[in-house]
């Protein structure tokens, strides 16, 4: 038994024929939205709500709404991207909210007396409150290894019991400004000042996405964090900076949620955490990391708080709601994993 | 071995120089007592079998592994690398075997990518400059003649245009520093087709200018058509340091190899008919992995198959188990066609895997010795849903006992054991089953020490005289040659030769020419 094709093998290769390797011009410019799948069901929901409720859903009135809804899940998505683009993620965001919007009320001008100390002195150390719990957790993720997870769970509560601490047993407290409590509803060339607000979070952070090495940085941990050792990237430091401008972010949101309701709440972030990773997966951040982008998960955003406001105005019962958002979810995650199903993804 | 071939062209102290290195993992002597010279403008070939020690010598060599004994001196100055960084700053850039980009960035970015603090034009205060990072990111591939655009994603790229990527990247170390560097490259050939190869023999004699080459490869032909020295490893040592110039391929293969003469083939009793196969391969493929693999496994019997990285062997025994898809071809099991295969019909058809990543894929950490060993197949640790923790502890006593796993207490957590203990207990999951028909052993003594070694080699052939049988990849040829009654010799995903033992019997040499 001789050997069998000896020597036919010289040459053929399996390899196929390299491609000119010229990606496509969407590539080379390097959009964060790059697929036109989310823009696309973006267009379809305006156009199914509008013709659902011709006089009612297009109106100015109704756009405004929806673009002061979805002012705070935007100015949380732009934190909530760079920790998932990592492979983490944040729950501490309803945590942070509470504490930093206590803090907030409780050091503005408020019904429980006193001037308070400016809007900006409030600002600036309500949303360091909110930094130092996103650098607890960023410490104790990288430091004691413990799973983002697991620690953005637990400061969470923490966040929570900050918040009852600060309120106290006395009345709630209510902010005195009028003018503050307009703010956010106020319009600034015919749409909301949160929304503006808003806007410019998410510039600055889509520019921070494309333009800084940290956050190039943190795209190659989200790809494979063992290389990313392996190149030298110092990648405790990178997760908990990242962890602390998420928080950040959180409790600016926090700040952001009290002017509207105009009172302290320890629970001022009721639902907020569900909507931005919701926002975040639908706009097509993998949670697994590495892919993904800010401008993505502003979008995913505006689709969200589209539909939630669409499905009222048509008369949906409140009680389906939930059930719906969950659901598109579900199938927004469906449709983004379709690719990766491999037999062995699981061991990996 | 005499260093002294080339020393003619320089008195300079030597870019590197490696005085007894040596590096334990676990009781296992990885490498032992490595002194080496590599002068500036020198092209090593470092050539040995798999497991021969060349890997973590690099490794000591890139600052992943920290040797335990020895002295490494970088251009006359003794250097200690605790992280990659480390080499990295000391001129030394690297094309490891398996690729290590960032799929998910561009070209210019991987290229770019390092946390060393070395300076990069293309970042100002920790801003990215993106036309100027992916100018130098052009200028860097124009070197290497890659035709890939910098601003394109390394994961939309073909396999051999992201080795190119590596290599460039690793060449840039010579922009870094300005001592001259040395660049490591780790089989960066075994998938560049023939003139991408051209081009890196182009760029090694251009790079021969200012630095230093190590070249490791499985293809002898290149060893000796583009390096000055070949340094032969083989268990851990240098065995042997030769000018190319005086020598041959043959002699090679016999220095890697240790001997020339005819293996002993492991007889036992061949009488009476051949039973009919259990399992039969019919043309099997599975894009960019492997094609046309055909064979079939006889109960009682051992088939073998041996190929270097990438040949493609790994890829068909897992499509056998079901822990991977194939693409083309047909899997018979005991006569039958099987239909969408998977592991858990593999299972329950009376097939065992055992895998190479034991650590990922063979055993469960954080579960104790015993829970493991009856996690597939529990036998009399169950009754029904239940399991019986007593009859469990009795199971797992008997296979530690014959399988000798040290120290002698299944109620351990399995991720404590060493290496070779977990091994034993990972083949007695197996080997308990009460019909174990097909055996795929995926390098079952890697890491294992001599004595470990001959005992799962025994099991193998307890279970083969038992009526299983038994696909095998073995670490070395030897091994190969010493269980196997049938060897299937695989290169870049094609059947190259096919030995039946009971017929004749090849040398290792024969083996190799056929892999490489």
């Amino acid at each position: 038994m001789s050997p069998i094709k000896a020597g036919s093998s010289a040459g053929t290769t399996p390899a196929e024929a390299a491609p000119a390797a010229t990606p496509s011009l969407a590539k080379r410019l390097r959009f964060d939205v790059k697929s036109a799948g989310e823009l696309g069901a973006f267009v379809v929901l305006i156009v199914v709500f509008a013709i659902l409720n011709p006089s009612t859903f297009l109106t100015a009135k109704n756009i405004q709404t929806i673009l002061n809804q979805s002012a705070i899940p935007l100015i949380i998505a732009v934190g909530a991207t760079l920790v998932i683009l990592m492979g983490s993620i944040d729950l501490s965001v309803e945590g942070v909210m509470g504490a930093a919007g206590m803090t907030f009320v409780l050091m503005s001008a408020n019904s429980r007396g006193g001037t308070g100390y400016g809007v900006v002195v409030a600002l600036i150390v309500a949303v360091a409150v909110g930094m130092v719990l996103g650098l607890v957790s960023g410490l104790i993720h990288t430091r004691l290894r413990v799973p983002s997870f697991i620690v953005t769970l637990g400061v969470w509560y923490v966040g929570l019991g900050i918040a009852t601490l600060l309120f106290g047993t006395e009345q709630i407290p209510f902010l005195t400004s009028d003018s503050l409590k307009a703010w956010p509803t106020s319009l600034t060339l015919g749409l909301p000042n949160s929304f503006w607000l808003a806007v410019l979070l998410v510039l600055a952070g889509a520019a921070v996405g494309r333009y800084t090495r940290l956050a190039r940085w943190t795209y190659a941990i989200g790809n494979n964090e063992q290389i990313a050792l392996g190149n030298g990237i110092p990648v405790a430091r990178v997760k908990v900076i990242n962890f602390v401008g998420a928080a950040g972010c959180s409790a600016f949101a926090g700040v952001l949620a009290s002017i509207q309701i105009g009172a302290g709440s320890a629970t001022v972030g009721v639902g907020s955490l569900f909507l931005t990773i919701a926002a975040v997966v639908i706009g097509g951040t993998a949670l697994s990391g590495g892919k993904g982008g800010i401008l993505r998960s502003a979008l995913g955003v505006l689709l969200l708080t589209t539909l939630n406001n669409g499905l009222i105005l048509s008369g949906v019962s409140p009680n389906i709601q939930s059930g719906v958002s969950g659901v598109v979810l579900i199938a927004a995650i469906i449709a983004a994993a379709w690719p990766y199903r491999g037999r062995l993804r699981v061991s990996k | 071995m005499s260093a002294e071939l080339s020393t003619a062209t320089t008195s300079a102290a030597p870019t590197m120089k490696l005085t007894g290195i040596g590096k334990t993992f676990a009781r296992v002597q990885a490498v032992k007592d490595i002194s080496m010279e590599i002068r500036q403008g020198e092209v090593i070939g470092l050539i040995g079998e798999n497991g021969a020690g060349k890997s973590t010598l690099l490794k000591i060599l890139t600052g992943l592994h920290q040797p335990d004994t020895g002295v490494m001196e970088v251009n006359g100055k003794e250097v200690t690398f605790r992280r990659p960084q480390d080499a990295t700053a000391a001129g030394i850039g690297v094309v490891h075997q398996e690729q290590a980009l960032f799929t998910n960035l561009s070209v210019a970015e991987n290229i770019a990518m390092n946390g060393s603090g070395v300076k990069d034009q293309g970042t100002r205060f920790g801003i990215f400059r993106w036309r100027i990072l992916n100018q130098e990111a052009a200028e860097t591939l124009a070197r290497v003649h890659a035709k890939v655009d910098p601003r394109a994603i390394v994961g939309d790229l073909s396999f051999v245009d992201r080795q190119m990527v590596e290599i460039a990247r690793a060449l840039r170390v010579d922009e870094m520093v300005h001592a001259s560097p040395l660049v490591i490259l780790d089989e960066p050939t075994s998938v560049l087709e023939r003139d991408e190869t051209e081009v890196l023999e182009r760029e090694i004699r251009d790079l021969k200018k200012i630095g230093s080459v190590i070249f490791v490869s499985h293809r002898l032909d290149e060893v000796l058509r583009i390096c000055d020295r070949v340094v032969v490893m083989r268990a851990g040592e240098i065995v042997a340091e030769r000018a190319t110039a005086d020598v041959t391929e043959d002699e090679l293969f016999a220095l890697m190899i240790g001997h020339n003469e005819r293996a002993e083939v492991h007889s036992r009793d061949r009488e009476g008919a051949k039973p009919a196969p259990i399992l039969e391969v019919e043309g099997l493929r599975r894009d960019h992995a492997f094609h046309d693999v055909s064979f079939a496994l006889v109960p009682g019997h051992i088939l073998t198959i041996v190929g270097t990285n990438g040949s493609g062997r790994e890829s068909v025994c897992r499509a056998i188990f079901g822990a991977e898809p194939y693409d083309g071809g047909v899997l018979r099991v005991g006569g039958e066609e099987v239909r969408s295969w998977s592991m858990s019909k593999a299972v329950r058809s009376g097939m065992a895997y055992v895998p190479s990543e034991r650590r990922v894929e063979g055993m469960i950490g954080g579960m104790d010795a015993a829970e493991n060993l009856t996690l597939v197949h529990p036998g009399a640790a169950r009754s029904g849903p239940l399991l019986r923790k007593r009859a469990r502890a009795k199971i797992a006593a008997e296979w530690f006992e014959r399988l000798d796993v040290r120290p002698r207490d299944p109620a351990l957590d399995l991720a404590r054991f060493s290496g070779g203990n977990q091994q034993k207990v990972v083949m007695a999951k197996w080997l308990q089953s009460a019909d174990l028909k097909i055996l795929v052993l995926d390098h079952p003594l890697r890491g294992l020490d001599p004595g470990a070694a001959e005992t799962v080699n025994r099991q193998i052939r307890a279970a083969c005289d038992q009526g299983t049988a038994v696909l095998l990849l073995a670490d070395t040829l030897e091994e190969a040659l010493h269980m196997s009654d049938e060897i299937l010799v695989m290169r870049d995903g094609e059947v190259t030769a096919r030995f039946d033992l009971s017929v004749e019997a090849p040398t290792a040499i024969d083996l190799l020419g056929k892999m490489v």
